[in-house]
């Protein structure tokens, strides 16, 4: 599903970010991206998403290099990867359903389309009650569930996640994590960058691990940090 | 496409809306400009067809001494006829140009002149307008000859005056046209400005460039064409309620061809500034 081919990107003021990255995820996987802050991770999801473009190597999405794609078409492309960020990024004046409807909407979905897919996927994150509420009306974790539900509505098959459990607390944290696992299993692949220790320890899911840009581990069924592993 | 035209429409009038004083201002702007764009052409216009109709017209009149010889006028006479440049030629007698001036004197005036005061005179019509000067300059110091007056000269001064009004016009025109292009860019960015976090969440989820470009472009459009409209308005207005003198009277067409030049130009400032706008600060 993903590909990367000895990936570096060097921002313009010189700073490293990626160096070298050659990885593999398969359709379906469900991955942990790791690493302090400065390590790479929101530039690894920027490559995905073709807001920047790798200096050296290829990125290969569903077996097309997204490097070659015309400028044209790089918004088809992002119609196939659905984002959530820590900052939940909700139009504030647009209630839970027209936020999650607004995402077919400007891809030009028709009504009946929009009607029958935002009750479907509001009842998936929980929050059917709530469609009419404005967003902040809601608590973060709920918010959080209206990220995820427009990220998913659209039925993408990559799910990417820059910290999204990052302004919740462990309960909120608990219910996107279980929310994700979930459109993990409908074959969504999920990558997610997260600093969220105890999290990625319970999970055990792959774990790839970036260090100033290199990546210093990739390991299957991971931990958070290497000595926790071994101590496990 | 038409949840998309409803999209569009929703969101172009929201944002026209929303900016209502900036898009106000803008208007005005393009409208103004353009009146005066408007005028100048219309005063163009008029001045060429005045002209036309005055130099088909155009006589030179050689005025004899009232004193002059009869040697004299026939000795004009001769030459004038002998000279290619010069059409034909009429004399009028003493007799006939007091009864001219008669009629066209003020009665306090013609009862104190007397026939043998009033000069005889040749009116020439020249092949070209431009001769008349020619005329002039050959016939002015002959022996005999009081003077030679063609309206070639107060056509060329005439015309000298509208084209300098009509430069002054066009100058003022083409600041408030940049200053319309400029106004409209502005309500544009600011109509990007407010909805930024839209437009932001629109490139997430893969609304395509021309999707989100769209409504603002319209947004600039409507902005020039209401401003054209204000302004085919005026010139119309101007154009029906004070008409100048009639042979600066000009026909529908005209007025018609001016108006959409009018039009033209409103809908392309708006479209360029709107344009500007969504390069400079709509990074899709």
């Amino acid at each position: 599903m993903i590909r990367f081919e000895n990936v570096s990107k060097t921002y313009k003021n010189g700073t490293p970010a990626l160096k070298n990255i050659t990885l593999d995820i398969e359709k379906g996987e469900f991955v942990f991206l790791v690493g302090a802050s400065g390590s790479g991770k929101t530039t690894f999801l920027r490559l995905l998403l073709r807001e920047e473009l790798p200096d050296q190597g290829r990125i290969l999405e569903a077996g097309r290099d997204i490097g070659e794609l015309p400028k044209w078409r790089v918004p088809y492309l992002r119609r196939n990867i659905g984002c959530v960020f820590q900052d939940f990024r909700l139009l504030p004046n647009k209630s839970v359903f027209e936020n999650v409807a607004f995402a077919l909407e400007v891809i030009g979905r028709p009504r009946s389309t929009v009607d029958s897919q935002v009750p479907q996927i509001l009842e998936l994150v929980g929050l059917t009650d709530k469609s009419r509420n404005l967003p902040g009306e809601l608590s973060g974790g709920e918010q959080q569930r209206v990220a995820v539900a427009r990220a998913f509505v659209n039925r993408p098959l990559i799910l990417l996640a820059d910290e999204p459990t990052g302004n919740l607390d462990p309960a909120n944290s608990e219910s996107i994590m279980a929310l994700l696992e979930r459109i993990n299993r409908t074959g969504t692949t999920v990558v997610m960058a997260t600093h969220d220790k105890a999290l990625v320890d319970r999970m055990r899911r792959r774990v790839v691990e970036l260090d100033r840009g290199e990546m210093i581990r990739d390991q299957v069924r991971g931990v958070y940090g290497i000595d926790e592993g071994v101590l496990l | 496409m038409r949840v998309y035209l409803r999209y569009a429409f929703k969101e172009t009038t929201g944002n026209l809306w929303r900016n209502r004083m900036m898009t106000i201002a803008a208007v005005l702007t393009v409208a103004v400009s353009l009146s005066l764009v408007g005028s100048a052409l219309l005063l163009k216009q008029s001045a060429a067809q005045a002209s036309a109709q005055w130099q088909q017209g155009t006589r030179v009149t050689v005025w004899m001494e009232p004193t002059a010889s009869q040697n004299e006028i026939s000795s004009v006479q001769s030459q004038l006829a002998d000279l290619p440049i010069v059409k034909s030629c009429v004399f009028y007698t003493q007799a006939q140009d007091y009864k001219e001036a008669v009629k066209l004197l003020p009665q306090d005036e013609s009862t104190v002149l007397k026939p043998y005061e009033v000069p005889s005179s040749f009116r020439c019509i020249p092949t070209v307008p431009s001769n008349a000067f020619v005329v002039q300059s050959t016939f002015s110091s002959q022996p005999g000859v009081y003077s030679v007056t063609a309206p070639e000269q107060q056509i060329r001064e005439m015309n000298r005056a509208i084209r300098i009004i009509q430069i002054v016009f066009l100058a003022l025109a083409g600041v408030l046209l940049l200053s319309a292009t400029v106004l409209i860019l502005n309500t544009i960015r600011m109509a990007i400005f407010s909805r930024r976090r839209e437009v932001s969440v629109m490139k997430l989820v893969g609304a395509t460039n021309w999707f989100i470009r769209i409504p603002y472009i319209t947004e600039g459009f409507i902005q020039g064409l209401l401003g054209s409209v204000v302004a085919i308005l005026a010139v119309t207005a101007l154009h029906t309620w004070y008409p100048l003198h009639n042979e600066f009277q000009l026909n529908t067409s005209a007025l018609l061809g001016t108006n959409a030049v009018v039009l033209i130009v409103g809908v392309v400032i708006g479209s360029v500034g709107s344009a500007i706008a969504i390069r400079r600060f709509l990074d899709v």
